[in-house]
């Protein structure tokens, strides 16, 4: 879908924030841009989203239909939040009712406080996130691309969020966003993209074209007495998930890595209960992601 | 575009930051044309001079009054950058001529004046010509072009200047100046639509530079 080939960016005559980025964005997959602080995260996803333009080479593929969430959203304007996002929704080419009830509907979900009357201006930084997302949500984006989502928001909203992504992605759309925690973006993200001097590289995980390649592990203590060795499941290759299932563990593990973590699970003492290869069906994973969460 | 035009309005509104270049229109329109007893076509000149100052204002606050992120929302959600700004103009000329028809009906009613079709014809268009070449120099100097407003505001007193006095370059002075030395409205209204058709080449050359530096920025 989303397609970036030698894209170079800088400003003016300064340095190069991007040098010959190569991307590649279909669409269900769900993917992180990650890398520590000005190193072009944001500059990465306007290009994508067609905010600014390259300094060299070509962004191709765009979608119609982009939702954009920018990092910062300072409001000072005196419209309320459901008037804006009605406006938003106009501007998209909803009705006015059907963009007004979206808006309801997204703000309900997360929990706005203040409610939907409440004047941009007077919200907070967090509450003013959930406004900027909700207007990203207002029409089903084929592309939604967030930048530093969870900051600001509450612990409650980090699992909405989490829904939204899932269900853009089952709805075939692709997401990308960016957070400085690996934490969250190795359990939101089915791959990352990592920036380091300008350059982009693949950094691991999966595009959604092979989401049929997974493998769900059962483990198990064995029915003798060993005890099984604790593992931190999630630093192991290709693990997407690790969650508990009563006194067994539930591993969502990347094909190709399989094998290894299989090995891994043998040599320290666990037990495998059930073994087999899965599609991975985003609604299983929204699960996962709440109960990590 | 109706949406973001009418979504422009509304901010304007909402943020109350028309209120002064509309006071200072009202006011510029009252001291200029009251007790006024001379041929209407000079009234509505003074009317239009007015305009050219308050539709610049009134574009550079537009502007102004959406930051970065905002912005970056409206033009992902409208699609592209010209998009955004043809509706920032769209809004501008909505209040232009909400401002128009003010500033035909005020000299109407501060002065002893009986309007003929032809003398309210010109007015629209002498208030028009002045509106769209404000609203070019307000683009160009917006904060979409200039970061420092400090600078552009000295150049937009700077063109709004050199619109009123450059003869024979500026459709607004020529239009004045004619408008300036006729008893009948009716003798000059081809020659302002010439002057209109040319201060909507302005606009849309305002419209074009401030794009191409506005992309060039990003």
């Amino acid at each position: 879908m989303l397609r970036c080939e030698a894209v170079g960016k800088r400003y003016g005559g300064g340095r190069w924030v991007l040098h010959d980025v190569n991307m590649q964005v279909s669409g269900g997959d769900v993917l992180a841009v990650v890398g520590g602080n000005g190193s072009g995260k944001s500059t990465l996803l306007r290009i994508l989203v067609g905010l600014s333009r390259p300094t060299s080479g070509t962004v191709s593929g765009r979608p119609p239909h982009i939702g954009y969430v920018p990092d910062r959203f300072t409001a000072h304007d005196r419209i309320s939040a459901i008037s804006y996002l009605t406006h938003m929704g106009r501007i998209r080419g909803m009705s006015a009712s059907a963009a007004r009830a979206r808006g309801n509907h997204l703000l309900e979900r997360l929990s706005l406080v203040g409610g939907p009357n409440a004047s941009l201006r007077t919200l907070s930084k967090g509450n003013a996130q959930k406004v900027a997302l909700a207007q990203a949500l207002l029409v089903q984006p084929d592309l939604l691309v967030l930048d530093e989502p969870w900051s600001g928001l509450d612990a409650s909203a980090h699992g909405v969020l989490a829904e939204f992504i899932d269900e853009a992605a089952a709805q075939g759309g692709a997401v990308l966003f960016t957070d400085h925690r690996e934490a969250i973006t190795e359990t939101q993200a089915g791959g990352a993209y990592a920036i380091n001097n300008g350059q982009v590289t693949w950094r691991g995980g999966r595009h959604a074209r092979s989401r049929t390649s997974m493998v769900e592990l059962v483990l198990a203590a064995p029915p003798t007495d060993v005890r099984p060795v604790e593992v931190n499941w999630r630093t192991l290759p290709g693990v997407v998930n690790a969650t508990r299932r009563g006194e067994a563990i539930v591993l969502r593990v990347a094909r190709e890595h399989s094998d290894t973590v299989l090995l891994t699970a043998l040599q320290h003492q666990w037990s495998v209960e059930g073994l087999a290869g899965t599609a991975d069906e985003p609604g299983s994973r929204a699960d996962a992601k709440r109960a990590a969460l | 575009m109706i949406a973001l035009i009418r979504y422009m309005f509304t901010v304007l509104l909402l943020s109350q930051r028309y209120l002064a270049p509309l006071l200072l229109f009202l006011g510029l329109v009252t001291v200029l044309t009251s007790s006024d007893t001379g041929p209407l076509a000079a009234t509505y000149a003074a009317v239009a001079g007015a305009m050219l100052l308050c539709s610049a204002w009134l574009t550079m606050a537009s502007v102004g009054l959406e930051d970065q992120s905002h912005r970056s929302v409206i033009v992902v959600s409208a699609g592209s950058h010209l998009r955004v700004l043809l509706g920032t103009v769209g809004a501008v000329a909505v209040w232009c001529l909400m401002l128009t028809a003010a500033g035909l009906v005020l000299p109407l009613m501060l002065g002893p004046h009986v309007p003929g079709l032809a003398d309210l014809t010109l007015g629209t268009e002498a208030q028009l010509t002045c509106a769209f070449t404000g609203t070019a120099v307000g683009l160009i100097c917006s904060r979409l072009v200039f970061r420092r407003q400090g600078y552009a505001l000295v150049l937009a007193l700077v063109l709004l200047l050199a619109a009123l006095v450059g003869k024979g370059v500026s459709p607004v002075n020529i239009m004045l100046t004619r408008l300036q030395n006729v008893s009948n409205s009716t003798d000059v209204l081809v020659s302002t639509s010439v002057q209109l058709i040319a201060a909507a080449g302005f606009l849309t050359a305002g419209v074009a530079i401030t794009q191409a530096i506005n992309l060039r920025k990003r």
